[in-house]
């Protein structure tokens, strides 16, 4: 029960002080009336002056302990919490010379109580360095006053025995007056401070003791440094040094007003800020943007449409994750348009499959991303395992620059659609990555010491990759039920936002197309050579008929690609055949294609993971961690059919990328002010200190934490912060807890992190 | 106060700077530059002025020969000296007060911000406002002078 400051207004708390004022004083007169005169004749004459002196010391103390600002905080003013209300921890953790120290959020004063402070629930205000609320002088004992407290009942102490042992002189001395008028008062003086002199020794044998440590009596209550290590202490001698000769440090209520009035009149300096950072990441997109451009340039040159440049979603994506924060458009053939090109895919004809055209047009038409058919199953393999990892090194993909853009951009491209051929193809050049083997390896698993190996030798390393590809019956039926592609669905999984610009950034800040320069570098095998010869041979035919939807993709917005393609446009021109011509044209028409229908499927998904992260994921979705259930949103709120006929099963791969494509997108969660509002350090109001315990015990500030360490803090912290977080009324007097450090550390760790989203999230799993 | 001038100035943020509590409960203030300020003042600017506050502060509490002294003064004279003679914090108070009107007036409010003493919040915080350039406004409005400060 929070009491107002009108509890040590009401009468009751005044009957301590007053009781002690009136035995105080009135009996120190009648001991210098009735005692003193004899001593002063008898003992000594300088007793009385001695006892007056002292007893003037007494009083001066115990005014001011009685009068004195123990040290009282203000209350904040709402500026200073009003973004902490609703979100902020219960209890902050600071360090105090190496040991935690735990600061709780005071709901009455909005402040984060500093070390040693505590609130006074008689008077209603919080105190500095928070003794105890005396009722002997009706008045906090803190950090102004606890010096004059201490000398007062020191002082007293000295002045009881001083009275006690004269008085016992003086009856001793007039035995047989007992019943006289002065005996009589005098033996009534000695018992009171006789009586008296007990509690008053225990409680300055006490406080003595407390100096020495360097604790108050707060802490030394609820046992806060029992086992541990009190940082606040200086030694014995100097706490002492402290308590005498400390300055008294200013109260900080009802302080003159001194009104100075500062003009604040725009316009106003500003400094002198580095803007090469953000000159930096434009630059990059400008570059990039330059490059795609001049790729495109190129590329168009050697008819090679703008549409091309699409082949670079994942590059696009960069930049335009970077501003635009959504998915690049790009367009995916539709299943018409691509059906030629499957069908010769599956007739194994082609040598480049949809993604391996896509990623020869993006970097090498000519460097050819040979397709072979041989070492498909190498490149399965391979495939599989870096399927298989890529949940693992997605994670550090946007270390790889642009490589991870080129598999992502296929697989947005490929990955995205429910018809059948393009499944197909989109699963081929997500599960294969084709010449985005190279690229999707790179993507996938950087550290694959096979794409090392390959691309340390260009052109024969990078083969069985590209061979990989393989426009194979076998490879593309195998693949055929990924309805997405893992290669795009890595992309989606590169971290959303916060993180997203940075992966991003670190992509776009990279050469654009280290893998797509490592294709144009690459010379085409002779086995290559020959096979595209074949394959071209052969595509071209199908390229004609993929012609016009080839060059309806074409309308490329992506500069990113069209720097990509710039870089990959003129190296890659080296193989200057005929067959490469046929080549380019089939993959042109093909990638067009590809790019329309992935762009349809892109704005599909998007939207859908658009609505499902708003719904799930707070701002904190940026945070692209290994996946886990936590993470994922609910399975009721996947949309369904999000993906066609074989929709991304929950907790799948195909799964969390789609969903981390949109979490790139996503900014804010609805569910988040719903579910963090009982996470609160409760209301202003502090009503329920009860409530505001349990909802903190789930609360945290944090912006960013794996889903699983939520989910422990949860776990754990119901358990300490039900202690923790008992109302303050009743704090003080309970913490028998653990040593204070212990206690505090770990409430620490059980408080500090957890993003709202991520809350959200959990609560609503758990609820 | 803004009268017709073109531009006034609105409070847009506060920025509080917390206590450093690393070294015990002695006043000290974290040097931390925050972000908000990033675009408004040089950090070396406000590390300065954060350093001598906390150099001010030190000073204040430092135990030694002064504050000893008038410990003992103040034993004798029953503490009746308090009622006449200004105690060694309290002038280091005022000189601090002195310190930030002259910063503020000086490298602060030209910048449009704002210090506010931190004894005015208690010694938790160093409150700094951040105002706005509200645009031509063309009539008077208060919000371009602030007082510097207020007794609770």
């Amino acid at each position: 029960m929070p009491a107002s400051g009108a509890d040590s207004l009401k009468p009751s708390a005044f009957i301590p002080v007053c009781t002690a004022a009136c035995l105080l004083v009135g009996s120190t007169s009648l001991f210098f009336v009735f005692t003193c005169p004899w001593l002063a004749v008898t003992v000594c004459p300088a007793v009385p002056p001695c006892c007056a002196v002292l007893f003037l010391f007494v009083l001066a103390n115990f005014t001011m302990a009685t009068f004195m600002d123990a040290g009282v905080l203000p209350i904040a003013n709402e500026d200073e919490d009003k973004d902490d209300e609703f979100r902020a921890p219960l209890y902050k953790n600071v360090d105090v010379k190496g040991v935690q120290v735990r600061m709780k959020w005071c709901a009455s004063c909005h402040f984060y109580r500093p070390p040693r402070c505590s609130h006074c629930s008689v008077c209603d205000h919080c105190v500095e360095d928070f003794d105890h609320h005396c009722p002997w002088v009706n008045n906090c004992i803190g950090r102004r006053n606890y010096r004059y407290f201490f000398l007062f009942l020191l002082s007293l102490t000295f002045h009881m025995i001083g009275v006690f042992t004269f008085g016992l002189i003086y009856v001793l001395h007039h035995m047989d007056e007992l019943w006289k008028l002065h005996c009589t008062i005098t033996l009534v003086v000695i018992s009171i401070s006789g009586l008296f002199l007990i509690p008053v020794l225990g409680l300055t044998g006490f406080h003595l003791y407390l100096v020495s440590r360097g604790r108050t009596t707060n802490e030394q209550v609820t046992g806060k440094f029992q086992g541990g290590v009190n940082p606040f202490t200086r030694g014995c001698c100097n706490n002492l040094e402290y308590l005498v000769c400390s300055p008294i440090s200013p109260g900080y209520t009802a302080r003159p007003c001194k009104k100075s009035v500062i003009h604040i009149q725009p316009p106003f300096l500003r400094p002198e800020i580095d803007r090469q950072m953000p000159a930096k990441v434009r630059d990059n997109g400008i570059q990039s943007h330059d490059l795609q451009n001049r790729v495109w340039a190129n590329r168009s040159h050697a008819k090679v449409k703008p549409r091309t440049v699409k082949y670079f979603p994942a590059y696009h994506l960069r930049i335009m994750g970077h501003h635009t924060k959504s998915i690049i458009p790009v367009s995916i053939p539709t299943v018409p348009q691509l059906r030629p090109v499957l069908e010769a895919i599956s007739r194994g004809s082609s040598p480049i499959p949809p993604e391996q055209v896509l990623l020869s047009r993006i970097g090498s038409q000519q460097a050819g991303l040979p397709v072979q058919t041989n070492s498909t199953s190498s490149s399965l393999h391979l495939n599989s395992l870096t399927l298989n990892s890529r949940s693992l090194t997605l994670k550090h993909g946007n270390r790889h620059g642009s490589k991870y853009h080129l598999p992502a951009m296929h697989g947005d491209s490929l990955g995205s659609n429910p018809p059948p051929s393009i499944i197909n193809s989109s699963s081929l050049l997500a599960n294969h990555g084709s010449s985005s083997n190279l690229s999707y390896d790179n993507l996938i698993n950087p550290a694959d010491p096979q794409y090392l190996a390959q691309r340390g030798a260009p052109p024969v390393g990078y083969h069985p990759h590209y061979m990989s590809l393989g426009a194979d019956a076998t490879v593309l039926q195998r693949s055929s039920p990924h309805a997405y592609s893992p290669v795009f669905m890595g992309v989606a999984r590169q971290s959303p936002q916060p993180r997203d610009s940075s992966p991003l950034q670190g992509l776009t800040s990279r050469d654009p197309s280290p893998s797509l320069q490592g294709f144009i570098q690459r010379d085409p095998s002779p086995s290559f050579q020959g096979l595209m010869a074949r394959d071209l041979a052969s595509q071209s035919v199908t390229s004609r008929d993929l012609t016009p939807p080839g060059l309806v993709m074409r309308d490329m917005t992506s500069q990113s690609l069209r720097d990509s393609l710039r870089d990959l446009g003129p190296q890659g021109m080296t193989p200057p055949k005929s067959a490469a011509a046929r080549y380019d044209n089939f993959s042109k028409t093909i990638m067009a294609s590809i790019h329309e229908r992935r762009e349809m499927e892109e704005r599909e998904r998007m939207l859908r993971l658009q609505a499902r992260s708003q719904a799930l994921y707070g701002p904190d979705v940026g945070i692209y961690d290994i996946p886990c259930r936590r993470s994922l949103p609910p399975e009721s709120i996947r949309q369904p059919g999000s993906r066609g006929p074989t929709p991304p099963a929950y907790g799948s791969r195909e799964f969390l990328m789609s969903t981390g494509i949109l979490g790139y997108g996503m900014r804010t969660s609805p569910l988040s002010s719903s579910s963090t509002s009982s996470l609160t350090r409760g209301p202003k109001t502090s009503s329920s200190p009860l409530q505001s315990s349990s909802s903190s015990s789930l609360q945290s500030k944090g912006r960013s934490s794996s889903p699983a360490y939520c989910t422990t803090d949860r776990q754990t912290q119901p358990l300490p912060s039900s202690t923790s977080t008992l109302p303050r009324l009743t704090s003080s007097s309970t913490s028998s807890a653990p040593s204070y450090t212990s206690y505090a550390t770990a409430k620490r760790s059980s408080l500090t992190y957890s993003s709202e989203g991520k809350d959200s999230v959990t609560l609503g799993a758990l609820k | 106060m803004s009268t017709d001038t073109e531009h006034s100035a609105s409070l847009a943020n506060k920025v509080f700077i917390q206590r450093d509590y690393s070294e015990g409960t002695t006043c000290k203030f974290q040097t931390k530059f925050p972000s908000e300020l990033e675009s408004r003042i040089e950090r070396t600017l406000f590390e300065d002025t954060v350093k001598t506050l906390n150099n001010y502060y030190a000073e204040a509490e430092k135990i030694g020969g002064q504050s000893y002294l008038e410990g003992c003064l103040a034993c004798a004279t029953a503490y009746l000296i308090f009622l006449c003679m200004e105690t060694r914090y309290e002038k280091v108070l005022k000189k601090i007060a002195k310190y930030i009107q002259e910063q503020n007036e000086k490298i602060y409010a030209p910048r449009g911000l704002l210090i506010t003493d931190p004894i005015e919040r208690g010694m938790r915080v160093i409150e700094i406002s951040i105002y706005e350039d509200r645009g031509s406004s063309g009539s008077s409005s208060g919000s371009s002078s602030v007082s510097g400060s207020t007794a609770r």
